[in-house]
């Protein structure tokens, strides 16, 4: 058996850690039980400091649980089909609720189906049960709509002093002999992650001996960036075919390794005809990896390696005598830092994309005269109000707030026109009844079909400041509405 | 008051849509038909590919638009298969108050070979129920099963004066000023890209002045990536990794895309010969690579290696 399951804690006392956190979820858990429903709370943090766990002491307050784990397999169907249909109806003895454990949230796999996060977003504007999410990166792209309708609980690692309080515990029980220094090691290298210093525990674990210090070190030295670091040297270093090709023979994404040649070539080569040259081969290489995908013909490989190999440690004259330290290419560093940044612009250009018919690349190509036109308070409310944007991503576009003055304008401005043409459309339904075939079936509005229902929020706003008439007047025309509604599907069937 | 003009003045019917005069005849056959070819609308960006498939589908589908077509975006980072998906949702259901069903997938040149083959089966699979209207830059990026199985329509840059004619009618329709050199200024720089067109105008326009040659520039300008130039000056002064790092910064934090760079590069130097700013051996040299560059991205290469590859020259 794990130990990580045999030592999981049973108790929120017994998790280690994140006091303040707990007390958050103790009162959420408290509400739910008095009634009051409370919004799906997001655990995030990093992996092995007891976000599942907690999940799993949360369910024994609640009569049952549903656990899933959102990454096995995502698609809408099977998240709606697992939980959707339960989580929008109640049992039908009494007022049980049933907790919802969504693991992995934020996956692993990028791109690959957005239907999930539209999903869970649906689950929870619909769920009458308490829900949990788990997830580790609070950055990630598909927790961006989930955020919002979340009490979110960020939680921190786990302190290494902690961790070897809990490892020692463990190693008493299990009646293992371990030297506290090793114990304290393992502890500082699992980087506060609990699980798996109790699993490198594990692995170390020996009823006959000692746990030592030197054991611990032997487990986990290998620096998984070692295999690649020894190829760049080799490339950079190195003039003679046969070094670079062995070199080369690495267990890694051959373009991560193009990557890592590129970007340290000008931090070892100094002379510019060989920066040139050599990053001549860089651009090859990545030519060649393009066509390889686009014609699955992975038989370009080939090429492309001897290109950023070979072709890269040829571009220059001599080896360099001097020491180079190898760099982790700078744009991984950048996007990871701007990662937030990249997800807000993401988001922004999926609305417009939606809205607007057009996509990704050219929303954000639109970008700059976005900028400029949000200059102007009234535009920007426009925008923002077409694009159905948040604050942070009108933030995006101007660091003030549009004045509050603007805005209760510009929401009088819409609530009078959405009046106004209503009105026209009353009286363009009119006409229709009249002649029974009309002679332009759609007129000026004709991206909204004619009887469509304006949005209800819309409607709160209008009828807070239209007198009494208009109101009679839209409730003649909705029934109105519905007659056409009706003939028309009439005729069509 | 509806936000961004470039959807404000899409317009809505065959018979409104600018320039491709001779799409538009053959296109509005189809209009009453009990079927529809798969079309192929190819062209580059701006110049009413989706507008023309939109308002197409609307006169074809009548009423019941909505209920009977399908919006994709082909190359946005949804994978082959919940387009598949989605596809195979909607063409299962027989077609609603309309003779059929209509598919409209943009940016297919985007995806991958293999997603093409995909999506050509399906293409074969519902040609009972559904049409599909396809729309990309460029054809030759196109797997020939699909290109055969399409009526290929090609969509020219819009012509300077019909663009012209569009801002001056948004233009008396907003009710703002705008002089001749103005609007002719926009014109040239939209190259012949309607959307560009707009969005530049209505730019200027929010400044609340009337529109002249002085503010498009200034539009034009304060659009530009920024840093362009100061990218090219550290690559000339020999300084590859500060030069670099700016072409980084500029892709990953602006968003700007690979083409969008190359041509920002091509301006850049090309103003720089012309006002005798660099010699023109060199400048070709330069223009050659440029080219290549622009060759190699636009044929499915990594965008930042190979502009990371031009800076090389400039050094």
């Amino acid at each position: 058996m794990l130990w990580t399951d045999k030592y999981r804690p049973q108790t929120l006392d017994e998790v280690v850690g994140n006091n303040k956190e707990k007390k958050i979820i103790l009162d959420w858990v408290g509400n739910w039980k008095k009634g009051n429903p409370q919004h799906p709370l997001l655990l995030v943090g990093p992996p092995g400091i007891g976000k599942t766990t907690l999940a799993l002491i949360i369910a024994k307050e609640f009569s049952e649980y549903i656990e899933l784990n959102a990454s096995d397999k995502r698609s809408q169907d099977v998240i709606k089909n697992t939980i959707g249909e339960s989580s929008s109806t109640r049992s039908l003895f009494g007022d049980e609720y049933k907790l919802i454990i969504m693991d992995e949230v934020d996956g692993i796999h990028g791109t690959n189906d957005r239907g999930g996060v539209k999903a869970i977003g649906e689950i929870i504007k619909s769920s009458k049960h308490p829900m949990i999410l788990i997830a580790n990166d609070f950055y990630s792209k598909r927790l961006q709509s989930i955020k919002p309708k979340c009490t979110i609980i960020k939680m921190a690692k786990v302190r290494s002093p902690s961790i070897r309080k809990a490892l020692k515990e463990i190693a008493q029980k299990e009646e293992i002999k371990a030297n506290p220094k090793a114990l304290d090691l393992i502890a500082k290298k699992s980087n506060g992650d609990m699980r798996s210093a109790i699993n490198t525990l594990q692995a170390l674990a020996d009823k006959d001996e000692v746990l030592e210090p030197k054991a611990v070190e032997d487990l986990r030295t290998k620096d998984d960036r070692s295999d690649i670091f020894n190829a760049i040297t080799g490339v950079l270093k190195s003039k003679n075919p046969q070094h670079v090709r062995e070199a080369l023979r690495v267990d890694e994404d051959p373009t991560l390794v193009m990557e890592y040649i590129a970007e340290n070539i000008p931090r070892e080569y100094t002379k510019k005809n060989e920066i040139k040259k050599a990053y001549e081969n860089i651009a090859k290489a990545d030519l060649y990896f393009g066509r390889a995908q686009s014609s699955r013909n992975y038989g370009y490989w080939r090429y492309a390696s001897d290109f950023m190999g070979i072709g890269v440690s040829s571009s220059k004259k001599e080896t360099y005598k001097k020491f180079t330290k190898i760099q982790t290419p700078t744009i991984f560093t950048l996007m990871g830092r701007n990662r937030g940044k990249r997800n807000l612009r993401d988001g922004i250009a999926e609305k417009m994309s939606a809205k607007m018919h057009i996509s990704h690349s050219i929303a954000i190509s639109m970008f700059p005269y976005l900028e400029i036109m949000f200059k102007n308070d009234e535009l920007a409310w426009e925008i923002s109000d077409f694009l159905e944007l948040e604050e942070n991503e009108i933030k995006r576009f101007r660091s003030k707030k549009i004045p509050k003055k603007v805005i209760t304008k510009m929401e009088k401005q819409k609530a009078q026109m959405r009046v106004e043409e209503r009105d026209k459309r009353f009286e363009e339904l009119q006409n229709q009844m009249l002649n029974t075939v009309p002679e332009e079936p759609e007129e000026k509005v004709e991206d909204e079909l004619p009887f469509e229902i304006p949005n209800l929020e819309s409607e709160e706003t209008v009828e807070e400041e239209t007198p009494e008439e208009v109101k009679e007047e839209k409730a003649e025309e909705k029934k109105e509405k519905k007659k056409t509604d009706k003939q028309v599907s009439l005729f069509s069937f | 008051m509806s936000g961004p003009w470039v959807e404000k003045y899409r317009p809505q019917k065959l018979e409104d849509i600018v320039g491709q005069k001779q799409i538009i005849t053959r296109l509005e056959k189809y209009v009453g038909e009990e079927s529809m070819p798969n079309l192929m609308f190819t062209g580059p960006a701006g110049v009413g590919k989706t507008t023309t498939a939109l308002a197409l589908v609307k006169s074809i589908l009548g009423e019941y638009w909505r209920q009977n077509f399908l919006e994709l975006n082909a190359s946005d980072a949804r994978g082959i298969d919940t387009v598949r998906d989605r596809i195979k949702n909607f063409c299962r259901l027989k077609p609603v108050g309309a003779p059929f069903r209509i598919i409209f997938l943009d940016e297919v040149d985007n995806m991958t070979k293999d997603a093409q083959h995909a999506l050509r089966r399906e293409m074969e699979m519902y040609t009972k129920t559904a049409s599909f209207i396809l729309s990309c830059n460029y054809s030759s990026k196109i797997i020939d099963p699909i290109q055969s199985r399409c009526a290929i329509f090609r969509f020219a840059p819009i012509k300077g004066e019909e663009i012209k004619e569009r801002l001056q009618f948004i233009c008396e329709t907003e009710g703002f000023e705008a002089d001749d050199k103005g609007l002719e200024t926009i014109v040239y720089f939209a190259e012949g890209d309607m959307r560009k067109a707009v969005n530049v105008l209505q730019a200027a326009a929010s400044e609340g002045e009337a529109i002249t040659e002085d503010s498009v520039y200034e539009v034009v300008s304060k659009a530009k990536p920024q840093e362009i130039g100061k990218m090219i000056n550290k690559a000339l002064m020999g300084d590859f990794l500060g030069a670099r790092t700016i072409l980084r910064e500029t892709m990953v934090l602006q968003g700007t895309s690979g083409e969008d760079m190359v041509t920002q590069i091509y301006q850049e130097v090309s103003k720089r010969v012309v006002d005798g700013k660099m010699e023109p051996d060199f400048y070709i040299d330069l223009i050659n690579s440029i080219a290549d560059c622009d060759f190699r991205i636009r044929e499915g290469a990594n965008p930042r290696i190979q502009l990371e590859a031009l800076l090389t020259k400039f050094i």
